[in-house]
């Protein structure tokens, strides 16, 4: 071999297998980063299972819990059904606001835009248990009494933000020639975000909208002194309303009670199954809303 | 001249003793285009005759695009963007307070560089949406009707008409810019301006749109603004050639009948740049 050769051979094999060794040691940090990621999500996942699947049964889902936390039987169909009401209209009300919001300031631009996304990422970073207060003073003050209705106002307010900022974003990201186009077509402003712009961002607006959900579901600070719980099955808003969260809060402040602490493992996990279940609705439905050539 | 068969079509309504090459369908007078306070476009006059193809050449940021922008109103759509001087359409004042820009822009159509179908739009919907929601139609017939028309007009029938369902997007890039031409076309408009409509586009899919602008004139006014001057003097009647002043200014160098500017240019600056001379 001539000196040339093997001095190529020498620089080409000393960088490659540098090379190859930093290369394996990203690999296994990334590795190690997911394992990292995992393991407290498989670890809830196996303990709420665990801890939770045997307090599930039919009489779980129909009956409401008994007056008595300690004593065992009953169910938490009124804390399902309550969140589901109260979750339900504070998406009802949040996302055409939220939209609107998203797309006025976005259209308006200027100084408006600007004041309404700093009062939107301050409401993002409110602490629940402030926004708790504040629709206590707001709804339950002056209504005289703790109500759905209020606990529903106080989730609307936490998933508000969340859409705000989803909307904006996917707004901002919509092609500049799309604009253009509708535009030069003579199409009106409010035909083009419904028809257009809406469409185009489906998808991501339908994820934030599952996100918001997905925080609100689970909020309970916000729901204390709001919708308050109530032992009892309710379909009236007017009244106080239970939440899963408010009944896993009480039930597990009770833990001492195995028949307390088995309700509020059962509630956890039924609470993570509809996250869950949303979610993937949600997924679905994002890529249904996709044109056929991008899912 | 007193013998000419009556012409069919648009043509009609022409007066006898105006020769048809004289009539304008839009006439820009002294027009001066700002960003701000930086003015962009010179006091540019422009007549833009009916039925016949104007090309607007010239080097790359001479405000060709901006001009033809603010033909259609589209100039002023960003902030601090302002428009002096007068366009008329047809002797109309374009820029007088009681025009409405939404409608101009409806009257005048616009295809742009880039091609851009509404990406959650089928081919049928990217054709049909703008003039359903500008209240053109009457009925389901009437639509299925018009998207077939504008496809034909935009030589992209043949090729889709079995997938009309089929997204918008999930075209070629020639296709997407001949849909786009339909879907200007779906809101029948007088004069059609187009930016650079084949700079995206492959020497073939360049080629059919040039045939389509061909045809298209007779029905249309066509402006094009261009870089590629082959294209230019392939498509043409008449040509302007623009370029940038000292005070970084787009101007009108000179404008004729485009065998005039790429032959026989009165001016040197024509001369240099169709000639490949410049700078």
């Amino acid at each position: 071999m001539s000196r040339s050769a093997s001095l190529a051979a020498e620089r080409l094999r000393s960088t490659s297998s540098a090379r190859r060794a930093r290369e394996r040691a990203l690999e296994i940090c990334a590795w190690a980063s997911l394992v990292l990621a995992l393991v407290p999500l498989v670890a809830i996942g196996i303990f709420l299972i665990g801890q939770g699947v045997r307090s599930l049964s039919l009489e779980f889902f129909t009956s409401d819990p008994p007056g008595d936390l300690s004593a065992t039987g009953g169910g938490i169909r009124n804390a399902v059904v309550g969140t589901l009401m109260m979750t339900g209209l504070a998406t009802l009300v949040a996302v055409p606001v939220g939209i609107a919001l998203a797309v006025f300031s976005r259209e308006i631009g200027g100084r408006v835009a600007a004041a309404v996304r700093f009062v939107v990422d301050v409401l993002a970073g409110l602490p629940s248990i402030v926004v708790g207060i504040f629709v206590y003073s707001l709804v339950v003050v002056a209504t005289g009494h703790f109500s759905g209705y209020a606990g529903a106002v106080a989730l609307a307010v936490i998933e508000l933000p969340v859409i705000v900022v989803a909307t904006d974003e996917l707004l901002r990201l919509t092609d500049r020639r799309i604009d253009e186009g509708t535009r030069a077509l003579g199409m009106l402003r409010w035909r083009s975000f419904l028809s257009v712009f809406i469409p185009t961002a489906l998808s991501g607006i339908i994820t934030g909208i599952m996100l918001a959900v997905s925080r609100a579901i689970g909020e309970t600070a916000p729901l204390i002194f709001t919708a308050l719980g109530n032992n009892f099955f309710t379909l009236d808003l007017n009244e106080p309303v239970q939440a899963m969260p408010l009944l896993i809060y009480r039930n597990a402040l009770n833990s001492a009670f195995p028949a307390a602490r088995d309700r509020a493992m059962g509630t956890a996990l039924v609470l993570v199954v509809i996250v869950l279940g949303f979610n993937l609705a949600g997924r679905w439905i994002a890529r249904r809303a996709r044109p056929a050539d991008q899912r | 001249m007193t013998t000419m068969a009556p012409a069919a079509g648009p043509s009609e309504e022409r007066e006898q003793d105006v020769p048809a090459s004289a009539e304008l369908a839009v006439e820009l007078d002294r027009v001066s285009a700002y960003y701000g306070s930086r003015r962009v476009v010179r006091e540019i006059s422009l007549p833009v005759r009916r039925n016949a193809i104007t090309a607007i050449i010239g080097p790359s940021g001479c405000g060709k695009s901006t001009l033809l922008r603010c033909i259609d109103r589209m100039h002023e759509l960003t902030p601090g963007a302002r428009v002096e001087g007068r366009i008329d359409y047809h002797g109309m004042d374009l820029y007088a307070p009681d025009i409405d820009p939404v409608a101009v822009r409806r009257t005048i159509g616009m295809v742009f560089q880039q091609p851009n179908p509404f990406p959650t739009m089928s081919i049928h919907d990217n054709v049909a949406a703008p003039a359903r929601f500008n209240g053109l139609l009457a009925n389901k017939a009437a639509e299925n009707e018009l998207v077939e028309r504008c496809l034909r007009q935009a030589a992209l029938w043949d090729e889709v008409k079995d997938k009309l369902k089929a997204g918008g997007t999930s075209l070629s890039g020639g296709q997407q810019q001949r849909l786009c031409i339909a879907r200007a076309l779906a809101l029948e408009p007088d004069v059609l301006l187009m930016d650079e409509p084949c700079s995206a586009l492959d020497p073939i899919a360049t080629l059919q749109i040039e045939h389509l602008m061909a045809d298209l004139k007779r029905i249309y006014t066509i402006v094009i603004v261009t870089h590629n001057m082959q294209q230019a003097s392939r498509v043409s009647d008449q040509t302007a050639f623009l370029t940038l002043g000292d005070d970084r200014a787009g101007f009108l160098v000179e404008m004729a009948e485009t065998v005039e500017i790429f032959t026989n240019p009165k001016q040197q600056l024509t001369e240099d740049y169709v000639s490949g001379r410049f700078g």
